[in-house]
């Protein structure tokens, strides 16, 4: 296998995100995360910058690349024009593309995430509808989103929506044809081989831990476990 | 106030005028239908102008690509079928709905900037996945620069104004600003990434007060995997409640945003810290309400809330109209597009409804 | 023979420094300045660092010594042209009529950098956001007050301010700030004792003689109180104080603090004039200022015969700098004008 180092010079976005840093701390002081959370972007543009093959390794098999909420506040403000955000995003591509992010409890999530908007993308051709957010998944949503959720078709015309049927308008059904074309660019692209490999680790790890894995969210112990598993140890 | 004026006109960026492509936001459609209907009629029935709203087109995978389920050469290419459809209407004017969308054609027009090979690759996609060609837009403006560009002419077909009627004095207005607007290229940003004046001038425009107060520029706390998986939705709930104690103090009327997660977060937290701790940040346990700008817009012009969506607010705007004085009708407000009664949400054990 | 003529555009330290040693040596020189009176910005000093000698002192001794026959001053004239005609080098200042000289001296020096242009921390925009340049007149009134009006109980310098900045163009140091922060925090504190003074920095260059023991005795004797980390955003809050965020990186967790003042250490970019006339005889360098032929040995000259360089129109400099390089450019043209050419 290359070096990871190598591996992260491949993508663009790396070379764009990180040309040198001067350690200021410029981001972390207005990143939300390291407020947050143990995290601290300027720390991870550092350990990256050093090259070294296991300090590398040991970030990709980290909780620390998933706390970054990609707000994209460092790259305003960096003054060698370095954006900590995309260095994680590549991280963050390797880490599932090596099956790393298994390794830790926030990386798992990614199946829940794949699972769920990943899914609905090459279904629906949109990564979130009314029917998806379930209100006992999204209890902070409110009594308000459980009455509209209840009557979503009624409300979603009133308020100028064509409601899961064809022609224009919001929630409606997308002509078969995109989501077709949608899939055939996912399969083009890299983005199948990409859901196959976190679908593929996940069910190692799901395995591995002695939990049930299936093809969708009920009885799906391994998903419900990393939806809501907090080990409550994130802060400093 | 002059310095920030600078800012402003430095700041300003090329706006189309007519003839726009209308592209669909996954959050916005989900949570606020009534706002993308509300932005098609002021354009269309107040202003005039030509916006195609196809059925064909989908999302840009933003939601995806910023929780990394989806690869950038994925992105850059679901981007160009989008475009390409745009081609299909023989429009040049792209103007994405949502503010990470908005984000991400910004962000995929300046790869294929600095790394042209990026854009032939897309080509070279797009082609071999659809057979499709596509020419870049010629213009990207986000709905709320439009509503911008034209808030004069706007201002004229008002019947209100962001006003308090008993006292005559301008409504206390903060403006929150999604950050895939304004922070990952200042130059796409109508008064750049610190002093954004997009809603600012609107409200300004309108006859508001903008308000100011430490945590402007804070993110809302959306982090995209931080909200999709329960288990992390505390970071999502803490960013929000961070900017509401900021506020707090200067009494707000209401808060506005561009991005649809922002409007969505910045309503549902204030309910759920609410439920959880018995706070508010007003002083009457109702919350503060949150509008989106089509909201506010049409609003002002007399449109009725419950045909643009307020109705799905959970922190409820009543209060906010009778600040302004907007006629609206209670009997209205829960009946769907038959016209029948769909019964009332529950109300919530603290905020107050 | 005629006597050799020497202009100097520009009397600041720089330009008043050449000028002295050019008529001790009987050379005639007209000295132009744009604003009313020389001085440039040593005017607006009240300490000097890193001993905190008297700024009015060295002031009085540098205008003093042009009091001499052998130098014509005009304050007022701000040169917009330079070029040369034949043999002479030739000065147009607005309106006026052309001025002749055998050789030039740019000494046109600095401008501090314009910090409305760091938006995010608010100056002009916050009241209580000030530069250095507002806070060495406010130590010249001899008193430290907020924009109340009201005496400080905290305050935070910040580094680096336009300096060090890819963002505002300005990749380079700016040299002096650093030190003059410690010398700003000192006198803060001999004013007010009793108040806390913090300093944001990456780096504390501490590169002259007694910098790094001023630095200590800052610590030591002042209770100055240094954290390393660039603020990256301040905001006025409601009691109209400000709050700043910053990352202390040593520590490795952000930092949020309010404060009474913030004072950002404004970097020095090159003057209008600087940038203007280098172009106009194509010796403009990096960001504006003006190039010297080589940094090793060649650094008053240009590569435009008769046309010298000397002081902050080169790059930042101290003022203990300047006045040497001025004194190295007034070999230089000496040379220049003695030799067969």
């Amino acid at each position: 296998m290359a070096k990871l180092y190598d591996l992260l010079l491949t993508d663009v976005r790396f070379r764009e995100g990180l040309t040198a840093c001067m350690n200021c701390g410029i981001c972390t002081a207005i990143c939300p995360a390291a407020e947050f959370y143990s995290y601290d972007p300027r720390q991870i543009c550092n350990t990256v910058q050093t090259r070294d093959e296991e300090k590398i390794e040991a970030l990709l098999k980290s909780d620390t690349i998933w706390y970054c909420g990609q707000c994209m506040s460092c790259k305003t403000r960096c003054p060698r024009g370095n954006a900590p955000a995309l260095v994680i995003s590549v991280l963050r591509k390797l880490s599932q593309e090596l099956g790393y992010f298994t390794e830790s409890e926030k990386g798992r999530q990614q199946y829940a995430i794949k699972r769920t908007v990943g899914e609905n993308i090459t279904t629906i051709g949109y990564c979130v509808t009314v029917e998806k957010i379930v209100p006992e998944m999204h209890p902070e949503q409110g009594p308000v989103w459980k009455w509209y959720y209840e009557n979503a078709e009624e409300v979603v015309d009133r308020l100028g929506g064509n409601y899961q049927k064809e022609g224009p308008g919001a929630l409606r059904i997308i002509p078969q044809v995109s989501i077709d074309e949608i899939k055939r660019i996912f399969e083009v692209t890299g983005g199948k081989k990409l859901q196959d490999s976190i679908q593929g680790f996940s069910e190692d790890k799901a395995a591995e831990l002695d939990m049930t894995f299936n093809d969708s969210i009920e009885g799906n112990e391994y998903f419900n476990h990393l939806y809501t598993t907090n080990s409550g140890n994130h802060q400093k | 106030m002059e310095i920030k004026k600078r800012f402003w006109n430095e700041y300003q960026k090329e706006i189309a005028e007519d003839d726009y492509f209308y592209e669909r936001s996954c959050i916005r459609q989900t949570f606020f239908p009534g706002s993308e209907a509300t932005f098609l009629k002021i354009l269309r029935q107040d202003l005039g102008k030509q916006i195609v709203d196809d059925p064909k087109i989908h999302t840009c995978t933003g939601i995806g690509y910023h929780s990394d389920i989806v690869p950038f050469e994925t992105t850059m290419t679901i981007c160009a079928r989008l475009f390409s459809l745009m081609n299909d209407s023989e429009l040049t004017n792209y103007v994405p709905s949502c503010v990470t969308s908005f984000g991400i054609f910004n962000e995929v027009l300046d790869t294929w900037k600095h790394f042209p090979e990026q854009l032939e690759l897309t080509r070279e996609n797009l082609r071999k996945a659809t057979g499709r060609e596509f020419t870049v837009p010629q213009n990207i403006a986000h709905p709320s620069d439009i509503i911008y560009h034209f808030r004069k002419e706007l201002k004229e077909k008002m019947k209100y104004r962001l006003v308090n009627k008993e006292t005559g004095e301008p409504l206390r207005v903060v403006e929150h600003i999604g950050c895939h607007y304004s922070k990952i290229f200042s130059e796409q940003s109508v008064g750049g990434s610190e002093f954004p004046h997009v809603l600012a001038g609107m409200i300004e425009e309108w006859g508001g007060e903008v308000v100011d107060y430490p945590e402007r520029r804070h993110c809302c706390g959306f982090g995209f995997r931080q909200y999709l998986v329960m288990a992390n939705r505390g970071y999502s709930i803490a960013n929000s409640k961070k900017k509401f104690e900021s506020m707090k103090p200067y009494k707000p009327d209401f808060i506005v945003t561009n991005c649809p997660g922002c409007a969505m977060f910045m309503d549902k937290w204030q309910y759920t810290i609410a439920e959880m701790e018995g706070t508010t940040y007003d002083d009457q346990g109702k919350g503060i309400p949150v509008l989106t700008y089509e909201e506010m817009t049409g609003m002002l012009l007399g449109y009725n809330p419950w045909d643009t969506g307020m109705q799905i607010h959970q922190v409820q705007a009543e209060q906010l109209f009778d600040k302004i004085g907007i006629e609206y009708d209670p009997q209205d407000k829960y009946t769907g597009k038959s016209g029948k009664f769909l019964g009332e949400p529950e109300k919530p054990t603290h905020l107050v409804v | 023979m005629d006597r050799k003529k020497i202009i100097i555009i520009g009397g600041g330290p720089a330009g008043q420094e050449a000028a002295y040693h050019l008529a001790l040596h009987d050379y005639s020189v007209t000295l132009f300045e744009k604003e009313s009176d020389t001085g440039g910005h040593l005017n607006k000093v009240v300490k000097l660092f890193p001993d905190f000698g008297d700024a009015d002192a060295l002031r009085k001794e540098l205008s003093g010594r042009l009091i001499n026959p052998n130098i014509e001053l005009k304050n007022g004239t701000c040169i917009t042209e330079l070029f040369k005609e034949g043999e002479k080098w030739v000065v147009k200042s607005d309106g006026d009529c052309a001025c002749y000289g055998d050789a030039v001296l740019l000494a046109t020096g600095f401008e501090p950098f314009d910090a409305t242009r760091k938006e995010e921390l608010g100056y002009g925009i916050y009241d209580n956001v000030i530069t250095s340049v507002d806070f060495e007149s406010m130590l010249k009134t001899g008193k430290i007050v907020n924009y109340e009006g009201k005496t400080p109980q905290r305050i935070a310098f910040l580094n680096c301010v336009g300096s060090r900045d890819e963002k505002v163009g300005n990749p380079y140091c700016s040299r002096a700030c650093c030190i003059n922060t410690v010398k700003l925090a000192v006198c803060f504190k001999e004013l007010l004792p009793d108040a806390e003074a913090y300093c944001f920095y990456i780096d504390m260059r501490m590169t002259g003689q007694q910098y790094e023991e001023l630095y200590r005795t800052s610590q030591e004797k002042y209770g100055i109180t240094y954290i390393r980390g660039r603020i990256s955003e301040a905001a006025a809050t409601f009691d109209n104080k400000i709050q700043l965020k910053a990352e202390d990186t040593l520590a490795g967790l952000p930092l949020k603090m309010t404060v009474d003042m913030l004072v950002l250490m404004v970097g020095m970019e090159a003057s209008e004039s600087t940038t203007k006339l280098a172009t106009q005889n194509n010796i403009k360098g990096d960001y504006g200022f003006a190039a010297s032929k080589g940094l090793n040995g060649h650094d008053n000259q240009t590569t435009k015969e008769g046309l010298f360089v000397a002081g902050t129109c080169k790059r930042p400099l101290t003022l203990q700098e300047t006045l040497a390089d001025a004194g190295s450019a007034a070999i230089q043209i000496m040379n220049y004008l003695r030799s067969d050419n």
